[in-house]
């Protein structure tokens, strides 16, 4: 029962809202969050958790395959790594209200030392151990190969490697060339842009949330939600066919899941409206291009006249910068959006133009 | 922050950096330690060392037989010898020295003149090469030069040869003074030398398997890379390959890395990996028809050959839940995932000869395997089945062109409703009452089914009367003559079962309930002359006078099935029909348009159409003729590469209990081919359709190997079997053999024979074995033997039978025996016989020598004949087998009351007083002889 229970919960349409929701409480109460006490329950919590998760065959055969392991530690190291960086937040953030300098800027701090031996020996013990670690793992857990190649015959499910498996999630959801070309390509230059983009001077050494704090919501939520979040998804609950399977859920190759998909086109044309397809095709999207046109064009505008922290950006950043960010971050949060509308109106796509090849 | 300690400018107290520094390298250095030691233990390196062990066990074995057989007296007598000839070698002393100086003088001349001739050869070279260039060039006064130069160094370059060729005769002759002034010791080294040669050879090969440092120091990890002992052993087949998809590379085979012995004799008792190949003889072996390094190893046994990594990797398969349970507790073995074909357990090896021996009906010594291939052809797989090489089989099932003249229609519904009720032994499988169709809603449907399926039948069947007439006979004559004509090659029957579970036949159906199945005319019409009721039967005529024909009616009609002849088949509801009508019409329309298209048809039409497509639907046309199916495609999927479909690809329903290996589904599916739908909603027309046979698991086994063989893995024609023009022939007339049951009496080159199993006491009472019976009888004989046999071996019981063999059905079987046996078409007689001198008269005289008459008495005396006619030999017979055939009999047919007259090896003639003790001249003699009677005879 309650192994059907987190299987259900595990599926996309009710997992998405939960860890968006669960990023909202851990931004909202982050100094919480970022406690020791926190860290310490979470971890006890967790502990009978893990066992009860482990104990299932369906979940440990997942779990152990030699290359879904260091998945798993990577994910270990990214809780661990957020919780540090809130907790060092929330201890500089509360000295800051008491009007105290951050940790980092307290004198015994800012005493100077060499660089050798202090970072470059420390430097050289990181890359023994890392190298002997590796070594150690190369021996213990062996390559996981597969069948040879058989170029007409794929795997199934064919997986990319685990670091592209959340551009592979966007496929669901996304035209090929949309979630394999266009997004990709946003993502890194909007990473590049970040210190173009990025003017507030303050954060600059010290660990802090409420002065950076656009920045670092818009950022984590991207990574954390949008990148992270796909990836546990296409590694760990995405089986053959590239079919949803629960943590619990046995593989079964025959799984069958009742999916049919409605262009917005079809929706007006047809539900909405009663009568055919128009034979033009511009004519036949031009709800879904209207709707673009407005979603990419009308909204950073609308926020920055309308909205009092929009105004505040739009001056703070001036106008180029603005509306480069508002463009990265309308683009991001078109997955979201078009994963809901998946999720409620089973939409394929908002424009779709297969004649053109261009499918939105 | 600042410790006591801590240095102005420091993060760390540097004395715990060095700390931390030491232990990380210390563990980096095990680390690395472990990298080498991981490599360097291989699980196949120890199977080497064992292997090792193994060798050393046998060779001392071998040494302390070697030297027991050494005669030790012997040997001391030897060793004294030596030492009285090193005493008076001794003597000459003086001799031997001055002999061996002036020996090493030679050689030392020798070596300077070869020096000096290698530069005058030089020389002689480029000046030649200067000469002809100027020649070419026409240069005159470079020609001039050249030549000269030439012509001198030419002369000084066979004075020098000359001269090495007296200083080598010089050498000869002192080394052959030293060689006499040594003679004592020499010659009694040799011989001693002569017995301990083996023990010195074994010796030095276990020299071999010593674990020297020499040994330690060539397997180092680190510098074994150079010159190991122990390392990956592989043969390289290059004329088969292995499918990487990409590209197809040679095969490449390392098994015997760890099955080090499997190609040397002597290791049949070690444990495996270490054992030999159980059939060296056919496999492996160097003198093998497939030795190891022509064939490999997965080509046969299928896995991974080019891995070594372990146990499991390889894709080692158990035969058995015992053996994969030892396997598990031994090798840590798991199931292959990841490998597409994983190795055949053992049992199921013999699929693979089918991948090369393509186009022949059987493959010799592949028992299981032909067993299985028997069991197609029984139960007529390839019908329904299409598989590349079997096109030819033969529809297993009787002609229904003309059944109304056979059986009567009630009957007809009943036996396809359930046949084995009827006849418990029967072949024809079960379409109804199955796992899948057995619901009241089905049964129903069924009924209809077969109701129009018998109206479409008996509406196109042609009338028939039968040219005999029945009046009684002797059932138990009847019976004893079935027994022994040889009925029961091609039928079992019913009271004869011990013969008949023997004889295993299956050409034609177990006689069962025949009384109770067809009229007393039809019976005696059908075994009396069978064409008559269909002409394209492969049922033979014996030749039946007309009491012996009633007797066998009677005893036929003598079985009869009295519950089964009681049963009245439902009769066909018009609302099922009308619904399985529509239900095939609507697969191209709505439901309703269908229905109406229903109601247009006349009553008498909606039958016979449901009939004709139910016919099409079940595929009873694959078995049996039945009018207006001429070029439907068979109705199952093809099986040609059945055998590398992806498992993924298999069916299992929801059974999960069955294994998940291509062979565990076919065996599964062939006991029950409808259990995929167990558990399964399915509507009537999507339910599966293969009928059940009822086969044994044993049966079932058996066909799994011969379909398991259906694969697709390329064979590049170097690596094929490929045959000549005879034997492609001689498979071909095979065809023809196999197609009328030849086999089911005859034991062709070794294979089948059935009917022997009842002559287990004395062979010689069952049909002739033929080995090579295309080189035993002349063509001609042959193919009009066919057309009009007449008994040869008159002590038989059982008879040769009269088939209605087409003109190019004889010519096949014919061509194929004879060009099988490499023979000519005609060989004549009459230019056999051509006498020596006196060699006749001798010959009779041979011929009443070895009292050849005392069976062969046809023509000679009045005693009853235990052995063929020799008058008819020279028509019948070949004159090189005749020859052959006398040489030793027993070669041919082992266990033929013919006698060997010249022994085992056919050169001690038991006569020795006639020419000369010559088994060659008397063979010949004999031979001639007998072909001139039947030369001489020609009238008679």
């Amino acid at each position: 029962m309650l192994k059907e229970l987190i299987n259900h919960l595990a599926e996309p349409i009710v997992s998405f809202p939960i860890a968006t929701f669960l990023f909202y409480l851990m931004i909202k109460h982050y100094k919480t969050f970022g406690s020791k006490k926190f860290a310490t329950w979470f971890t006890i919590l967790s502990i009978p958790v893990l066992i009860f998760f482990f104990a299932d065959p369906n979940f440990y055969l997942i779990i152990k395959t030699p290359d879904n392991v260091p998945i798993g530690i990577l994910l270990v190291l990214v809780a661990f790594f957020t919780w540090f960086t809130m907790h060092k937040a929330a201890i500089n953030d509360t000295r800051m209200e008491q009007g105290l300098e951050p940790v980092e800027a307290m004198p015994e701090n800012r005493e100077k030392v060499w660089s050798w031996p202090n970072l470059v020996y420390t430097e050289l013990f990181a890359i023994i151990a890392c190298t002997a670690f590796l070594v150690v793992w190369a021996i213990v857990f062996k390559a996981p190969l597969e069948e040879s190649a058989n170029p007409t015959w794929a795997p199934n499910p064919a997986k990319a490697p685990w670091y592209f498996l959340g551009l592979q999630e966007m496929l669901v959801y996304f035209d090929p060339w949309m979630a394999g070309v266009v997004l990709p390509v946003l993502i890194v230059a909007g990473l590049i842009a970040i210190p173009y983009i990025d003017t507030n001077p303050k954060g600059n050494g010290y660990y802090c949330f409420k002065d950076r704090k656009w920045a670092i919501i818009s950022f984590m939520y991207g990574w954390l939600i949008l990148w992270v979040y796909l990836i546990i998804v296409g590694v760990f609950l995405r089986g053959p066919n590239w079919t949803f399977y629960g943590p619990f859920e046995y593989w079964d190759f025959h799984k069958i899941v009742a999916e049919f998909n409605i262009n917005l086109s079809e929706f007006i044309w047809i539900k909405g409206l009663g009568i055919g397809m128009p034979k033009n095709l511009v004519v036949r999207e031009i709800f879904g291009i209207i709707l673009t046109i407005a979603y990419v064009g009308f909204i950073p505008v609308w926020v920055a006249r309308a909205t009092s922290f929009g105004r505040k950006f739009y001056i703070d950043l001036g106008p180029i910068r603005y509306y480069l960010f508002m463009t990265l971050v309308v683009v991001m949060m078109s997955l979201p959006i078009k994963m809901v509308l998946r999720w409620l109106f089973s939409m394929k796509y908002i424009i779709a133009l297969p004649e053109w090849e261009l499918n939105l | 922050m600042s410790e006591n300690n801590k240095e102005p400018g420091m993060a760390y107290n540097m004395s715990k950096l060095h700390k931390v520094m030491a232990i990380l390298s210390f563990i980096f250095f095990v680390t690395t330690i472990w990298v080498f030691l991981d490599d360097y233990m291989r699980p196949w390196k120890g199977y080497q060392v064992e292997a090792l062990k193994i060798q050393r066990r046998h060779l001392d074995a071998k040494i302390a037989e070697a030297s027991k057989n050494i005669d030790a007296n012997k040997l001391a007598d030897m060793k004294a010898r030596l030492a009285k000839g090193e005493e008076i070698v001794a003597s000459r002393k003086e001799q031997i020295t001055k002999a061996e100086k002036e020996k090493s003088a030679i050689a030392a001349k020798i070596k300077a003149q070869s020096i000096v001739n290698g530069i005058l050869n030089g020389k002689v070279g480029a000046s030649n090469f200067g000469f002809e260039t100027a020649e070419a060039h026409h240069e005159v006064k470079a020609v001039e030069k050249n030549f000269k130069n030439l012509a001198e160094l030419k002369v000084a370059f066979y004075k020098g040869k000359d001269d090495l060729k007296a200083y080598q005769a010089q050498l000869k002759e002192v080394e052959n003074k030293i060689a006499d002034l040594n003679k004592e010791v020499f010659d009694t080294q040799k011989e001693i030398k002569d017995i301990t040669n083996i023990l010195e050879l074994l010796k030095m090969a276990h020299a071999q398997t010593d674990i020297s440092p020499v040994f330690a120091l060539r397997n180092l990890p680190f510098i074994d890379f150079m010159d190991p002992t122990i390392k990956i052993r592989q043969i390289v087949v290059n004329n088969l390959v292995d499918d990487r998809y990409f590209r197809q590379v040679p095969k490449v085979d390392r098994c015997i890395t760890c099955h080090t012995f499997i190609d040397q004799p002597g290791f049949e008792k070690e444990v495996n990996p270490f054992k030999t190949h159980p059939r060296l003889d056919e496999m492996v072996g160097l003198e093998s028809k497939h030795p190891m390094k022509q064939i490999g190893c997965t080509s046969c046994h299928g896995g991974e050959g080019h891995r070594v990594n372990d146990f499991t990797t390889v894709a080692h398969m158990p035969d058995s839940e015992k053996q994969e349970k030892e396997w598990i507790q031994k090798y840590s073995w798991k199931e292959p995932h990841h490998i597409p074909s994983p190795m055949l357990p053992k049992s199921q090896t013999e699929a693979s000869c089918v991948k090369c021996h393509q186009g022949v009906e059987l493959v010799p010594g592949a028992t299981v395997l032909n067993e299985g291939i028997s069991a197609m052809e029984k139960y007529g797989c390839f019908g329904c089945h299409k598989i590349e090489g079997k096109q030819h089989k033969r529809k297993v099932g009787p002609s229904l062109l003309k059944i109304a003249g056979k059986v009567n229609k009630e009957w007809f519904k009943s036996w396809v409703w359930e046949p084995r009720s009827f006849n418990k032994h029967t072949k024809m499988p079960a379409f109804f009452r199955q796992s899948n169709n057995s619901k009241p809603e089905f049964v129903k449907l069924n009924i209809a089914e077969v109701n129009a399926m018998a109206e479409y039948i008996y509406d196109k069947s042609k009338p028939y009367e039968p040219n005999e007439k029945y009046h009684g006979g002797n059932a138990e004559k009847g019976k004893e003559l079935i027994s022994q004509i040889g009925c029961l090659a091609c039928h079992g029957v019913d009271g004869l079962e011990d013969q008949s579970n023997a004889v295993k036949a299956y050409t034609g159906p177990w006689l069962s309930g025949i009384g109770s199945k067809v009229s007393p005319d039809w019976l005696v019409s059908w075994i009396k002359k069978p064409w008559h009721y269909q002409e394209d039967t492969v049922m033979p005529s014996l030749r039946l006078t007309d009491p012996e024909a009633q007797d066998i009616a009677a005893y036929l009609l003598t079985l009869k099935n009295k519950s089964f002849e009681e049963l009245k088949f439902s009769p066909l509801d018009k609302k099922d029909r009308d619904w399985l009508l529509a239900d095939y019409l609507s697969a191209f329309d709505t439901n309703a348009s269908a229905a109406a298209k229903v109601a247009k048809m006349d009553d008498r039409e909606k039958t016979l159409d449901l009939g004709k497509r139910s016919i099409g639907k079940y595929g009873c046309f694959s078995c049996h003729n039945i009018e207006g199916f001429d070029g439907y495609a068979p109705i199952g999927p093809e099986l040609t590469k059945e055998g590398s479909k992806p498992i993924t690809q298999f069916g299992y329903g929801i059974q999960h209990d069955v294994g998940n290996t291509r062979g565990a589904w076919i065996t599964a599916h062939l006991q029950n081919p409808r259990r995929w739908d167990i558990g399964i909603d399915k509507v009537f027309r999507d339910l599966q359709l293969m009928p059940n046979f009822y086969m044994s698991e044993t049966e079932a086994k058996k066909i799994t190997v011969a379909i398991l063989g259906q694969v697709s893995d390329p064979i590049p024609l170097a690596g094929v079997k490929r045959y000549t023009a005879g034997e492609e022939v001689y498979n071909d007339g095979m065809k023809v053999a196999y197609k009328y049951g030849c086999v089911n009496c005859h034991k062709i080159d070794g294979l089948r024979g059935n009917i022997l199993n009842m002559y287990l006491d004395d062979i010689n009472q069952g049909p002739p074995r033929l080995v090579n019976e295309g080189h035993r009888v002349q063509a001609n004989w042959m193919y009009h033997f066919f057309g009009n046999v007449q008994p040869i071996r008159p002590w038989l019981k059982v008879r040769m039978p009269s088939f209605n063999l087409s003109t190019e059905d004889k010519n096949r079987l014919v061509a194929g025996f004879q060009l099988g046996a490499k023979q000519p078409t005609v060989v004549e007689p009459a230019e056999f016989v051509k006498w020596l001198p006196g060699e006749r008269e001798e010959a009779v005289k041979l011929f009443n020598a070895y009292n050849c008459v005392s069976c062969h008495a046809i023509g000679f005396t009045k005693e009853t004949p235990l052995a063929p006619n020799l008058y008819k030999a020279s028509e019948r017979l070949r004159p090189s087998w005749i020859k052959l055939w006398l040489k030793n009999p027993q070669n041919i047919l082992p266990g033929t009351s013919m006698p060997s007259f010249f022994g085992e090896n056919g050169t001690e003639p038991s006569e020795p007083s006639y020419f000369g003790g010559s088994a060659e001249k008397q063979i010949d003699a004999l031979a001639k002889y007998v072909v001139e009677l039947g030369l001489k005879e020609g009238a008679k």
